[in-house]
């Protein structure tokens, strides 16, 4: 994560709960930390050092497995029937789930790159990013939706 | 020409309406036709009720129970020869032949000489036994006639036969008291179930060979109620044969005789009447069912068109109904079957085995017949099923139909849609907030697009 940690200092500058800012990145932790300790410290660093769109995605990604628990926890004490729609009500969740995680590889990913063109070639550009995987944001999110859209149709005839 | 046509068939059917339900040609086999008097009452009554009677001797070269190898006779009544036998023409297997061929057969067999080995392995055949001699009589210390047997007790007066089993319609009861003198007594097989008694000896009866002067105690097969004075075979076809004890029971003289038992007062036989039941079951005039219209459709609440009637084939869990119209033989019309009380009439949906079997309920009657029907939910199985209606009793004429039905799975368009059924909402509800949060998602991503990239290019 040292990459994250670089890309992340440049914004983080404003984050209050961080007791010493450093020029250089965050507050690093001493060795003998408590496990409650690191836990709040991943959490600042997390909420510190994400992009909007991914705090997005991963916002989106918690709701659909809460929807995707719920819905199988409702299977299992009520039974399957109708099958069909525990199927397709549970597959949008997972495949939905799936096809964000996608979309936060390759979005997330490309900012990671970006990070590192940064100090390099100072331009943060979509072209830039497109060193990393060699797919565009744009390109991405397209295919995101497009596999959504899939995804919908079928279980929406399968749900009948 | 078409009015005397008619008017032919009328006086046919009313001719046929006089008669037994399965034709009138009725031979009677007599040993000498001096006998022939000594019945004359019997023969009048048949004659009365239809029937045409025709008389041969067993020795007779002329007798044949087959024409053309059909029956040349419809019932056939055979009173016990005197001589050894009963001739070439009347083997065992003739005999069964002719019952195989539905025709109906009363044996009467007689105490007062021994009966022939030729009926007694015809009898064999049906599971009917005869003592070990063949000449055993029946005698009843306490229910004899002390006008004509006061010494050899061997005229049993017996009140007429009650129903078999509670369940089973009772053809042969009445009010009177039955004379049978002299009775060669049957013993039934266990396991026949075509067999029934129809008059059982009273409990206080024993057989025993007169020839014999003491009654040896240690060889006694049977005893009271186990003996059968009359008893009757219905056979698959539901052909019948009757074996009555005691021919002299059919006598005129017994027929209007005047007896008393033990301790009783004087009173009239009613074997008359008793004759007159036993030859109109025997000869089918009673105890005779008809299944009329079968229908089957599915529940519906009006009426049905012609073409929704029997279909060929139903569906999995359609509400389905059956009916049924059922007549009974009266001695000379069609009335409506009554199922006895404590008896069921039932319908099986079968497909190798029951899947269903309900009792069909009389909810309609006409003036010849009843109609039962049932209704009822066709299993969650497919396949080719049957209507069944298997209705097998002691005295009533076998009915056995089947009707063969398809049951097909749902079509693919008639299963419930998953909203109908309330345990799915909740998925369909997790769908929906997948595709609502997919949405919402979209949206927020476009809207903030533009502000990633000026943090971006801020720095």
């Amino acid at each position: 994560m040292p990459a994250k940690r670089h890309a992340a200092s440049t914004t983080s500058a404003a984050t209050p709960s961080t007791p010493t800012p450093l020029s250089s990145g965050p507050t690093t932790l001493k060795t003998n930390a408590s496990p409650a300790e690191i836990a709040v410290h991943v959490w600042h660093q997390y909420t510190a050092t994400t992009s909007q769109r991914t705090l997005l995605l991963d916002a989106f990604m918690v709701f659909l497995v809460l929807v995707g628990g719920l819905q199988f926890l409702y299977c299992v004490l009520a039974g399957n029937y109708p099958f069909n729609a525990f199927l397709s009500g549970f597959s949008a969740a997972v495949g939905q789930f799936v096809l964000t995680a996608s979309l936060r590889m390759q979005t997330s990913d490309s900012g990671s790159t970006a990070a590192k063109s940064n100090p390099k070639g100072k331009t943060a550009s979509t072209e830039d990013s497109e060193q990393g995987t060699g797919i565009s944001h744009e390109r991405a999110f397209a295919d995101f939706i497009f596999g959504s859209l899939i995804l919908h149709f079928f279980c929406i005839n399968f749900i009948n | 020409m078409k009015w005397c046509l008619s008017l032919l068939l009328c006086c046919f059917l009313a001719a046929v309406n006089a008669l037994s339900s399965s034709g009138s040609r009725l031979l009677v086999v007599l040993d000498e036709s001096t006998e022939k008097s000594a019945y004359s009452t019997l023969w009048s009554d048949l004659e009365g009720r239809g029937y045409d009677l025709s008389f041969e001797s067993p020795k007779s070269d002329s007798l044949s129970l087959f024409e053309h190898g059909e029956r040349a006779y419809d019932h056939l009544l055979i009173l016990p020869p005197k001589s050894k036998g009963l001739g070439p023409n009347l083997t065992p297997k003739n005999v069964l032949d002719f019952l195989d061929k539905d025709g109906n057969i009363i044996l009467a067999l007689s105490g007062k000489s021994s009966t022939s080995s030729a009926i007694s392995s015809l009898l064999l055949e049906v599971d009917i036994h005869l003592s070990n001699d063949r000449s055993a009589v029946v005698v009843d210390h306490f229910n004899y006639d002390t006008v004509s047997a006061t010494e050899k007790h061997d005229v049993l007066l017996l009140n007429r036969p009650g129903p078999l089993r509670p369940d089973v319609k009772s053809l042969f009861d009445g009010e009177g008291v039955l004379a049978l003198p002299r009775v060669a007594p049957q013993t039934l097989g266990n396991t026949s179930p075509l067999i029934s008694p129809v008059l059982r000896a009273p409990e206080t009866a024993y057989a025993y060979n007169p020839k014999e002067e003491i009654p040896a105690a240690d060889d006694i097969e049977a005893t009271g109620s186990q003996l059968n004075i009359v008893s009757a075979l219905q056979s698959r076809n539901s052909a019948r044969l009757t074996i009555l004890g005691s021919v002299e029971a059919l006598e005129d003289k017994w027929f209007s005789a005047t007896v008393k038992t033990p301790g009783g007062k004087k009173t009239t036989t009613a074997n008359r009447e008793f004759a007159k039941q036993l030859t109109a079951w025997t000869f089918k005039e009673t105890g005779v069912l008809k299944v009329g219209k079968i229908e089957h459709h599915l529940a519906t609440n009006g009426e049905v068109s012609v073409d929704d009637l029997n279909p060929k084939i139903y569906r999995i869990k359609n509400e389905t109904f059956f009916s049924i119209e059922m007549s009974e033989y009266a001695y000379d019309k069609w009335v409506p079957f009554e199922v006895p009380a404590g008896d069921e009439l039932q319908l099986e949906f079968t497909m190798l085995s029951p899947f269903h079997r309900l009792a069909l309920q009389p909810t309609g009657k006409t003036e010849t017949s009843t109609v039962f029907s049932a209704q009822f939910v066709t299993p969650d199985q497919h396949g080719i099923f049957s209507f069944r209606v298997n209705y097998k009793r002691p005295f009533l004429t076998n009915i056995e139909e089947k009707h063969e039905v398809t049951v097909r799975h749902f079509a693919h368009d008639e299963y419930p849609r998953s909203w109908a059924i309330s345990g799915g909402w909740v998925w369909i509800a997790g769908l929906w907030s997948v595709i609502g949060g997919f949405l919402a998602f979209v949206v927020v991503w476009l809207y903030s697009a533009p502000v990633a990239d000026k943090l971006k290019k801020t720095q």
